[in-house]
């Protein structure tokens, strides 16, 4: 049998840890890698590399960046009375590719799921409730994914902001249900904000 | 309604097949395991979005195309209802999830468009009879609970979409007990979960007691007849959250068996009575781990006079309420959509006697549609196999059948 050099199982075996890549995918990436004539496998490396060293969660709001605070968490333009809640770092990106909404966040890492092993200890939810307590939140846009994992999530936040003093809405329905706010086109989630309702 | 043609990819036995059906009565004719009741499980997958045979949809997938790496399965029937062909189809696709894992994936399709699960209520009603269906009387309350879920979300979709929310509430609540129990936590996050399962659960109790209503009062009528009006049968209704006497509410107490919650009782107060009971039982139910009150744990018994059929009733009388409990089911489907279901008769004939026979092949010639499946023709009368359109099922292919 002849031997495969060490550095490709290596890179095998990363790639197929990856989610949704079995090792048959992964030796086609690693074979499509080694071939190519061009400095991607060089620019992956480093942009890997920067993900790991450069970028970190936002101390305030949890999304990803590579300046703690987060350039919107340290925005003074924006509005920190107007907080919007979503589950992935991605959320973030589409809402702010609408160009609509001009307050700061909150990133959950997640939706409340036990079947999967996700409580509310498990996501920054503790963190969220401090950040109101604290003062200066007017209202809270509660932007989880239209699925029943981002409903109870909505619906456990609710039970936990209504007697904290503030405004709760919910994202105006019109996003597929089922679907995730990461793939929500521009138009839909930016009347999705606008139509907002009081819960 | 009737199917004017079935098309199967990788199901069972079938790697292929695209048959055209007529209507009345067919009858599927073969030796065993060549594929007969598994036309009648790709049926009946099709109007429920479930196997009636398999737990595991995995199990479906025909042999040769999993070991060739094929792994999906496609179903299609083009079903004609008052003269409207709808196309349904339900694809079962390998795919990995977010973790990584290998999933069956169903996609259901209405005319091509994708659709939910419960759309499919109402696009094709069947009534299915295997001979294991005596199990219905005789085995576990989960195998009716099943039953009356089947036959209740062919035909509604908001029953089909309350038993859906019903079970993913529960399985999210269990968990969650168990978490609480194991390790602690806000007990707050049973609250939404709460809620959810109290509204569901209220509409799903409520169907299946005017469904068991129903179903009793026709089989009643059948059983008397197919006993010689010598045992009236009678299915009666064990909710575990019993919505006619909702804890908490005071009402009127009656002698008789009421059809229905007190008068005067709205639907909300009766998902608030269960969420006060969900609270009653809370520290019970985390040092438990699991859910204890609500349909999950409902019952039906099927009884004559006071003789628990599932317990001292004879194999026959057994047989014969199931007999019957599937006629009700028939009138009961016909009565509630103003159209005939398609019976689906696996093999049923020779477990009864020649007067129950006739009875039943009297139901055949009264529906749109009905796919019989025999090994042994002699069951028929010479006059029924004339007007059936008799067909061949030889290892997942059908041909003619040559008189
Ligand atoms: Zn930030």
């Amino acid at each position: 049998m002849s031997s495969v050099p060490a550095s490709v199982t290596r890179l095998i075996e990363a790639l197929s840890e990856l989610p949704g890549i079995g090792p048959k995918t992964a030796s086609r990436l690693t074979y499509f890698l080694l071939r190519g004539q061009s400095d991607l496998p060089l620019r992956l490396a480093e942009s890997l590399r920067d993900l790991k060293e450069r970028t970190r969660f936002c101390s305030v709001c949890h999304t990803i960046t590579e300046q703690d605070p987060c350039p919107i968490c340290s925005d003074p333009h924006r509005d920190h009375a107007l907080l919007c809640v979503v589950e992935e770092p991605l959320d973030v990106l589409a809402i702010e590719r609408t160009e609509q909404y001009l307050g700061v966040y909150h990133v959950l890492h997640g939706a409340l799921s036990p079947m999967e092993g996700i409580f509310a200890e498990n996501l920054r939810i503790p963190d969220l409730l401090r950040r109101v307590r604290e003062g200066g939140v007017q209202e809270v846009i509660l932007a989880t994914n239209p699925t029943s994992e981002g409903d109870y999530t909505a619906a456990y936040l609710l039970s936990k902001l209504g007697p904290l003093n503030v405004r709760v809405t919910r994202l105006g329905r019109g996003l597929p249900m089922g679907g995730d706010l990461e793939y929500a086109d521009q138009v839909t989630l930016a009347s999705a904000l606008e139509r907002r309702q009081e819960l | 309604m009737h199917i004017r043609s079935l098309s199967l990819e990788n199901f069972r036995n079938y790697v292929r097949l695209e048959q055209e059906l007529p209507d009345r009565a067919v009858l599927l004719c073969g030796s065993n395991a060549q594929g007969k009741t598994s036309l009648l499980e790709a049926v009946y997958y099709l109007a429920t979005s479930g196997s009636p045979l398999s737990a595991n949809d995995r199990q479906l997938i025909n042999w040769t195309a999993k070991k060739e790496g094929m792994a999906h399965i496609r179903l299609r029937a083009e079903v004609v209802q008052r003269e409207q062909v709808r196309e349904i189809s339900i694809v079962l696709l390998l795919e990995p999830d977010t973790q990584g894992r290998q999933r069956l994936k169903r996609r259901v399709l209405i005319d091509q468009a994708p659709r939910k699960r419960r759309d499919l209520a109402g696009e094709l009603n069947v009534v299915l009879f295997l001979p294991q269906d005596v199990e219905l009387v005789t085995g576990s309350p989960a195998g009716r609970r099943r039953y009356l879920d089947d036959t209740l979300s062919q035909i509604d979709a908001r029953y089909s979409a309350a038993q859906g929310t019903y079970t993913n509430a529960l399985r999210q609540r269990n968990a969650l007990l168990r978490h609480l129990a194991e390790q602690g936590g806000d007990p707050g996050q049973l609250e939404p979960l709460d809620g959810q399962l109290a509204r569901s659960g209220v509409a799903i109790s409520l169907a299946r007691r005017r469904l068991i209503n129903a179903l009793s009062q026709h089989a009643h009528r059948t059983h008397g007849e197919l006993s010689g009006g010598k045992e009236w049968l009678q299915m009666v209704y064990q909710p575990n959250f019993d919505l006619t006497r909702p804890p908490g509410i005071v009402c009127q107490t009656s002698f008789q068996e009421s059809p229905g919650p007190p008068q005067g009782i709205s639907d909300q107060d009766l998902v608030a009575a269960f969420r006060q009971q969900l609270r009653e039982r809370r520290r019970e139910e985390v040092e438990r781990g699991m859910t204890l009150s609500g349909p999950h744990r409902d019952e039906m018994r099927f009884m004559i006079e006071k003789m628990d059929l599932g317990v001292y009733g004879s194999r026959g009388q057994q047989r014969t309420a199931v007999l019957a409990l599937k006629i009700a089911q028939l009138a009961w489907m016909k009565q509630e959509t103003g159209t005939s279901p398609v019976l689906l008769l696996d093999e049923v004939l020779a477990e009864l006697d020649q007067h129950r026979r006739e009875f039943l092949l009297a139901q055949v010639d009264q529906v749109e549609q009905a796919l019989l499946t025999a090994t042994d023709l002699e069951m028929f009368s010479p006059s029924f196999r004339q007007r059936a359109t008799l067909l061949w099922v030889e290892k997942g292919l059908i041909q003619p059948y040559e008189r």
